[in-house]
């Protein structure tokens, strides 16, 4: 048996799903999920072989969705339905990514089933960049014993490179994540500037620059107690962040 | 709706073009058959003796011929600048041009014929001859002005009324909105069959409203009987995600408004909102009436952060705004209020309750 999660915000079209997944026999749905968010919580709590996603739902689109599930040690095949999204089709038809069309087809299910594969994060940027879609997801995923916890980019203050990890610091504390710090800056750069060569730093979150003795800078954040040498602005970035914090 | 603009939305009827093209053959051969007409006018009212009938004709025609298609040469040279310009000052400016042109050719054809001719082919002073020809000229050249404005301006209210047929149509038949039903009935025709029935007669009443768009206008009570059939089929995909209030008990129901406007609007505020919000929303209608107008009122809450939204939405309001501006002219208003979380369209126009 295949253990299959289904994500679609509307009711009747999980209903359909599961009734098709029925009638093929040998896929056992492990988890119905109602929006991005919660199929990537269920996908850690039940770790599904293949994943039915929905692209377009409330909250985190299925998307962004498939990209928060690479986080898991084993990722599960990723499989879209969609109703009507002609650039996204373009893109998986590229890319040979899986698909389905509503009102979904018994044969056509079977088939993208038994070619599910799992999707590189690569692909799903390019994907989200050629249908039109949101590249930026709205959310960065953290592994918690085994579990995939996700953290609104809207409540980080910072990403720190910490050896292998980079470890995202936000209002609810701090947690590891797979991303590199690089990709990170590229993926967020409309809201974030790189401070020096470790950190990655939420402009809004910056309360002011603060010159210290020896005439270095550092970072005092908002509703924040750092510790001065983690925020320290290299000489190279200085000109950088400052131009961000007017403005520009 | 949000499907891709067909070609015929981007041509603007303003810029159409409202001068013929006096390059092509065609309209050279209109000019001259003109020409024709009015050197035989010209010739029968001279009331000539029978015997000169033929000869003053074909002295005119080739007159009023050498006017004409040089006219013609000149208009098509003038005719991609004056495009730019505004329509009346093409007009008037392809006006002054061509009687000034008439004066200069009918100058240089009196002097040709003083010195080339044997016989005296202008039997007139030259002064009189001159006003004889800008006279006519002028009248002749505002005909055809006139002629050429009258149908361009025709021409324009064919496009703008089939570009408000095709926003009536796109503003029906959603693809996204179609195949998630059908989804959604095929779904339950396992678990509820009465209520795939029930989604099938709806789907079908609502797709018989949209085709039978020939109507311009309909009561306000059939519009907003298919904005309840339409609620109904959104209501079994979202569940108690949409909700919808209506107070539109003050509204006149035999009052006449375009046919699908409302039901867009509804489909519009549920698809960029109520459907990317994970708990759903509440799209409030308010219909009252303001002395003799009615103003209608949709309000739904928005998800925080959606830009995409709202190219498509643009959209299905100029399409609303441009089948406004057809029926009632500049008597209608629809104005669009974004702010903060939520979005909202209030739409006013005269009660005629037909």
């Amino acid at each position: 048996m295949m253990r299959i999660l289904i994500a679609d915000d509307e009711k009747p079209a999980r209903d359909r799903l599961r009734q098709l997944l029925d009638d093929l026999g040998n896929y056992e749905v492990v988890a119905e999920a109602a929006n991005g968010q919660e199929a990537v919580t269920l996908a850690g709590e039940t770790l599904p072989e293949i994943a039915l996603l929905d692209i377009r739902m409330p909250g985190m689109d299925g998307i962004e969705a498939a990209h928060h599930l690479n986080a898991l040690d084993n990722p599960p095949a990723v499989v879209f339905t969609t109703a009507y999204d002609e650039y996204a089709i373009d893109a998986f038809e590229a890319r040979a990514i899986g698909y389905v069309l509503k009102p979904v087809r018994r044969g056509r299910l079977a088939s993208a089933l038994e070619h599910a594969a799992k999707l590189a994060t690569s692909t799903l940027h390019d994907v989200a960049a050629a249908s039109n879609l949101e590249s930026r997801r709205k959310h960065v995923c953290a592994r918690s014993h085994g579990q995939l916890k996700l953290i609104p980019v809207t409540d980080v203050n910072y990403f720190r490179a910490d050896q292998k990890y980079v470890c995202v610091h936000h209002s609810q504390g701090q947690d590891l994540i797979d991303d590199s710090l690089a990709a990170l800056e590229k993926e967020f750069a409309e809201d974030f500037v790189r401070i020096h060569r470790g950190a990655v730093v939420a402009v809004d979150k910056i309360e002011r620059l603060e010159k210290t003795g020896d005439g270095k800078h550092h970072i005092v954040l908002r509703n924040e107690t750092q510790n001065d040498d983690e925020l320290a602005i290299s000489r190279r970035h200085l000109a950088d962040v400052r131009r961000r914090l007017k403005g520009g | 709706m949000a499907a891709t603009p067909s070609s015929i939305d981007s041509v603007d009827p303003e810029t159409q073009a409202y001068l013929p093209d006096f390059c092509a053959a065609s309209t050279v051969f209109v000019v001259v058959i003109v020409a024709a007409l009015v050197a035989i006018m010209l010739t029968l009212a001279g009331n000539e003796p029978p015997g000169r009938f033929l000869v003053e004709l074909s002295k005119t025609s080739m007159f009023v011929l050498w006017l004409a298609l040089v006219g013609c040469a000149l208009m098509c040279v003038l005719r991609s600048r004056l495009q730019g310009a505004g329509k009346t000052r093409a007009f008037v400016v392809s006006f002054f041009v061509l009687l000034a042109m008439c004066l200069v050719l009918a100058e240089i054809a009196y002097q040709l014929t003083r010195y080339f001719a044997e016989s005296v082919i202008i039997e007139d002073t030259h002064f009189g001859f001159l006003i004889r020809t800008v006279a006519i000229s002028s009248i002749v050249i505002a005909l055809a002005m006139r002629y050429l404005y009258v149908s361009s301006e025709w021409r324009r209210s064919i496009v703008l009324e089939a570009q408000a047929r095709i926003s009536a149509l796109q503003a029906l038949i959603r693809p996204h909105f179609l195949f998630n039903s059908m989804n959604t009935i095929a779904s339950l025709t396992r678990t509820d069959p009465r209520q795939a029935e029930e989604a099938v007669e709806d789907l079908s009443d609502l797709l018989r409203a949209n085709l039978g768009g020939s109507k311009d206008r309909t009561t306000l009570k059939q519009e907003l009987e298919i904005a309840a059939i339409y609620q109904r089929i959104e209501k079994l995909r979202l569940g108690d995600r949409l909700r919808v209030r209506w107070n539109v008990a003050d509204l006149p129901m035999r009052a006449l408004i375009p046919s699908l406007t409302i039901q867009p609007l509804l489909e519009n505020a549920i698809y960029h909102g109520i459907e990317l919000l994970p708990d759903g929303g509440e799209v409030v209608v308010n219909g009252k009436r303001d002395d003799n107008d009615l103003v209608i009122t949709m309000t739904n809450p928005v998800a925080t952060g959606t830009e995409r939204a709202k190219s498509g939405n643009k959209m299905a309001m100029s399409n609303i705004r441009q089948r406004f501006e057809l029926a009632y002219g500049h008597h209608a208003a629809v104005d669009v209020d974004e702010s903060g979380d939520a979005f909202s369209v209030s739409l006013r126009f005269p009660c005629d309750e037909g």
